[in-house]
């Protein structure tokens, strides 16, 4: 335990140290540390979606480190215990898929008529450049889109005639000091004289209400991002950012079939929270500098190791580098959660109960000691704030359940 | 919440290695034995339950499986059995009323009312969904649903939409009431894994709640929504089986080709119908706090006015109106704080947060005596109580609380806190007439809290049309049919590993 506690202060200042030095270029040594952290370690290309889920573990000093690696969490334990069910129904993803075609079939009729329903502008003789096709599916093709899209958004803010869709918009952004793509679903250009972003999403909406409350939190989140990066392409080209519309569109099922409807949000707020999260995310020059050469995702990832050999990896890098485990956070956007709630049990850490239950145990080092004290045991100086209520709890719950009192532990 | 309490049961749970109960009494009506209906969809398809198992608890499950869920044809033949039963059962269930006396007013409500349980939340918002897609189907070609199908969704619509109600009974997520009577390491995410939390209250010999709970949320496939492994062996068996049947719709075929599936349906379902019969079966042991049969009463009273509805032909508003949704958060509120504070009152493991929040206080009565005082104008009788309090409180002068015994009555009002001792002495004054069912006896060990348990009710009723303020733009729409889309061809299956970004689909 204390180790941890040890090794999570040596994580902390470092990425503090790191947010303080921006728009400086990575240098290539920057480069080869990263490549050492990584190793065999699986990657993944920054997305909308790798950023919301960053946002939500930000402050995990592990979680920043694979970040900036671009390591793929999800796919680091592969084949272990604590690999994350993260997988999705082939059913899912062929309804997804298949709203997509629906849209765009017979020259994107749907997506047409959606638009010109939904907006109040003719769209049926529209221009709708599908830059999904013609460009390489590599990063050379990305940057093409990219330039695309920043030159369509340019040209038709400043001098606005007939509306034009850009089916798979490319927004570039630097995340980190690193170059990132950014795919956005539609950008409805010319709309009068704004710009507006769009979201594809299969889940149905009923009586106008989504049916996956969450799904609809997170699709506003990614079309926040768009807006923002949107924003700042335009800024860049020199015409004003203010014509990307801060009301989004997204587009569903309605009912049980596959009718595409459009609903329109302003997604304002989160442009905001989406921006303080750029502006947090470290420079990856800086975190390459700051983690020490032992420090390795390569082990972690070796399936020809056994279980218990890549969990010691973990528990070692972790360590090395402090992890602040989350349950509300960390399960639900970390692959790296199942393995650092095992890490944190092990080490009677109180995060095992959640931040809540962690925050009102300053100064106590265990759960073990909770218990002790819960029973009344002397508290040190350090652990007095939090002991007297948990004194108070222990003498309140027995008072009440007399058989309550804590038998032998089994085995922890 | 409490977080020292939190913090409390993590250690000792951590420390004893397995759950700890958060009450002493159980505080949701359990009946014997509840209908347990279990589901499972296609992975994305919220309207489509590829099966649905349903029966009384703790005896075997009948099981609807349609083969192709996305057929209507097959999907309605399917669903056909449950639907029957289920209104069956709600029509039975509804038949025998009694005289419910309520002032000079008596009403007659059901007897009893139909039950079901389910493994967790995630399974009441999918028969929700199911309820809206049945309740109001539209005749195809000139043929009219199954009469029994539309009766059974907008039974399902009530069902969930009852279920937000604080306290309620009729249609229950085990992993709330489990979650609500148990404390475990499982933080609110992790206590939606209903194995998850049953592995954590018993554990196997020798096997720490969390190392059980960790075993149990890898191999425990729960429901509704298929995780990827499951809907890869359901996307093979379905392929077979639309092949097999060569576009037929006849139920019959597919009835005689839908086994393999059946069988894949039936090996998920077991496991998850023998959880929630251990379940049901550990917190039926637990004894019944006094409150549960009031508010069970009251769902037998909404349970009534349903069944009646449907009998007359209702329908429901499927978008609440502005004056609809307002009444409907107030009663929510009310019923929650009137839970809370039921809760609390009968059952002292439940004080215990208010106790640590400075919501309550407990102590020995060391006096109680009748003054005179002046309230308003006149002097009128009034009991004065000092309480010494175990721990030292911090409560305002004028606080209304209540004495647990009489928390349906009048409050006591704080009129002084000393120090005294280790805790506190506090003066207080009971705001009516003192009679002795008002009043503790000198010695007696008592808490008072600021809960109460008296009705809340709408001092005025909110007006018929309601402000501009709240008019939406447009009125709400009346109820239609939401299934013109159901006899699309089926989107075809796509494994996520031929994509290169298969996370845009989730």
């Amino acid at each position: 335990m204390g180790r941890q506690h040890r090794s999570r202060r040596r994580g902390r200042p470092a990425k503090g140290a790191l947010m303080s030095r921006r728009h400086i270029r990575p240098d290539p040594g920057a480069g080869i540390a990263l490549e050492h952290v990584r190793g065999r370690a699986p990657t993944i290309r920054p997305n909308v979606r790798r950023l919301a889920a960053f946002a939500s573990v930000h402050s995990c000093p592990t979680a920043v480190v694979a970040f900036a690696a671009r390591v793929d969490t999800n796919r680091v334990l592969a084949g272990t215990a604590a690999e994350m069910p993260y997988g999705q129904s082939p059913f899912a993803i062929g309804r997804g898929i298949a709203f997509e075609a629906l849209l765009r079939r017979h020259g994107h009729a749907e997506l047409r008529r959606v638009l010109t329903d939904g907006l109040g502008v003719d769209f049926s003789l529209a221009a709708i450049e599908n830059l999904r096709e013609g460009y390489q599916p590599n990063r050379t093709g990305l940057t093409l889109r990219a330039s695309v899209t920043r030159t369509r958004m340019a040209e038709i803010a400043s001098a606005p005639a007939e509306p034009i869709v850009l089916d798979g918009a490319v927004l570039r952004a630097d995340i980190g000091g690193l170059p990132a793509f950014f795919e956005a679903d539609e950008m409805a250009i010319g709309v009068g004289g704004e710009i507006i972003v769009g979201e594809n999403k299969s889940w149905p909406v009923v009586d106008g209400r989504p049916t996956d409350e969450e799904a609809l939190g997170a699709a506003l989140d990614q079309a926040a991002t768009y807006v923002l990066l949107g924003r700042r392409t335009l800024g860049e080209a020199g015409v004003d950012p203010g014509r990307v519309s801060g009301n989004a569109v997204l587009v569903t099922p309605r009912n049980t079939g596959l009718a595409p409807v459009l609903h329109r949000q302003n997604v304002d707020g989160r442009v905001r929270r989406v921006e303080r999260l750029l502006r947090a995310v470290p420079e990856v020059s800086d975190i390459a500098a700051a983690i020490p050469l032992s420090v390795t995702f390569d082990r972690i990832a070796d399936v020809s190791l056994p279980e218990e050999a890549r969990f010691e990896a973990f528990a070692e890098v972790t360590d090395t580098l402090g992890r602040v485990y989350e349950p509300a956070s960390c399960l639900t956007s970390c692959g790296f959660a199942w393995a650092c709630r095992q890490c944190v049990f092990g080490a009677g850490d109180p995060a095992i109960a959640g931040g809540p239950v962690a925050r009102a145990l300053p100064g106590v080092a265990s759960l073990g000691r909770v218990a002790e004290l819960g029973r009344g045991a002397p508290a040190s100086a350090a652990e007095a704030p939090a002991a007297v209520p948990i004194a108070r709890a222990g003498r309140l719950y027995d008072e009440v359940m007399p058989a309550s009192r804590p038998g032998d532990r089994r085995s922890a | 919440m409490s977080t020292a309490l939190e913090a409390l049961f993590a250690g000792r749970i951590y420390e004893s290695g397995s759950a700890m109960r958060r009450t002493t009494l159980r505080h949701t009506h359990l009946a014997d034995p509840p209908l347990g209906i279990a589901i499972w969809r296609l992975g994305g398809e919220r309207f489509r339950a590829a099966a649905i198992a349903w029966g009384p608890l703790g005896g075997p499950f009948e099981l609807a499986v349609a083969g192709e869920p996305r057929n209507r044809d097959l999907y309605f033949a399917a669903l056909a059995p449950f639907a029957a039963d289920l209104c069956l059962r709600v029509r039975r269930a509804a038949e025998s009323k009694v005289a419910r006396r309520r002032g000079q007013r008596t009403d007659l409500i059901p007897a009893g009312a139909l039950q079901i349980v389910v493994p967790n939340r995630t399974t009441v918002a999918a028969l929700g969904l199911l309820g809206r897609y049945l309740a109001y189907l539209s005749d195809r070609s000139g043929v009219a649903p199954d009469p029994a199908l539309i009766e059974a969704g907008k039974h399902l619509r009530f069902y969930a939409r009852h279920a937000r109600m604080p306290g309620q009974a009729l249609l229950l997520p085990l992993d709330r009431l489990v979650a609500e009577h148990w404390a475990t390491l499982l933080s609110p995410f992790e206590q939606s894994n209903l194995a998850a939390l049953d592995a954590q209250i018993e554990p196997p010999a020798g096997t720490h709640a969390f190392d059980a709970s960790v075993a149990a949320e890898g191999l425990a496939r729960i429901g509704p929504e298929p995780t990827e492994d499951i809907d890869r062996a359901t996307d093979a068996l379905l392929a077979e089986f639309n092949a097999a049947r060569a576009g037929s719709t006849d139920p019959a075929v597919a009835e005689g080709l839908s086994r393999p599936l059946r069988d894949h349906y039936r090996r998920l379902v077991e496991p998850v119908w023998q959880l929630m019969a251990r379940v049901v079966t550990r917190e039926q042991r637990i004894p019944a706090a006094p409150s549960v049969h009031r508010r069970f009463e009251g769902d037998r009273e909404a349970f009534g006015r349903h069944v009646d509805w449907v009998a007359d032909g209702g329908r429901y508003r499927t978008t609440d109106t502005p004056r609809q949704a307002a009444m409907s958060l107030r009663r929510l509120e009310d019923a929650l704080g009137r839970y809370d504070a039921e809760k609390a009152v009968e059952d002292m493991a439940c004080m215990v947060p208010y106790l640590l929040d400075g919501d309550a206080v407990r102590g020995v009565v060391v006096s109680v005596n009748e003054h005179r005082v002046v309230v308003r104008v006149r002097a009128v009788p009034r009991a004065l109580m000092t309480l010494d309090t175990d721990d030292p409180v911090v409560l305002p002068v004028n606080k209304k609380v209540w004495w647990t015994v009489t928390a349906d009555d009048y409050p006591w009002e704080v009129q002084r806190v000393q120090p005294h001792g280790h805790g506190s002495r506090i003066t207080l004054m009971l705001g009516a007439s003192p009679t002795p069912a008002r009043l503790p006896g000198a010695g007696d060990r008592v808490t008072l809290s600021a809960l109460h348990t008296r009705p809340d009710a709408y001092r005025l009723s909110p007006p018929q049309q309601p402000p501009w303020t709240h008019r939406p733009a447009t009125p709400p729409t009346p109820p239609e049919p939401i299934d013109s889309g159901d006899a699309e061809a089926p989107a075809a299956p796509v494994d996520g590993a031929t994509l290169p970004d298969p996370g845009r689909y989730a």
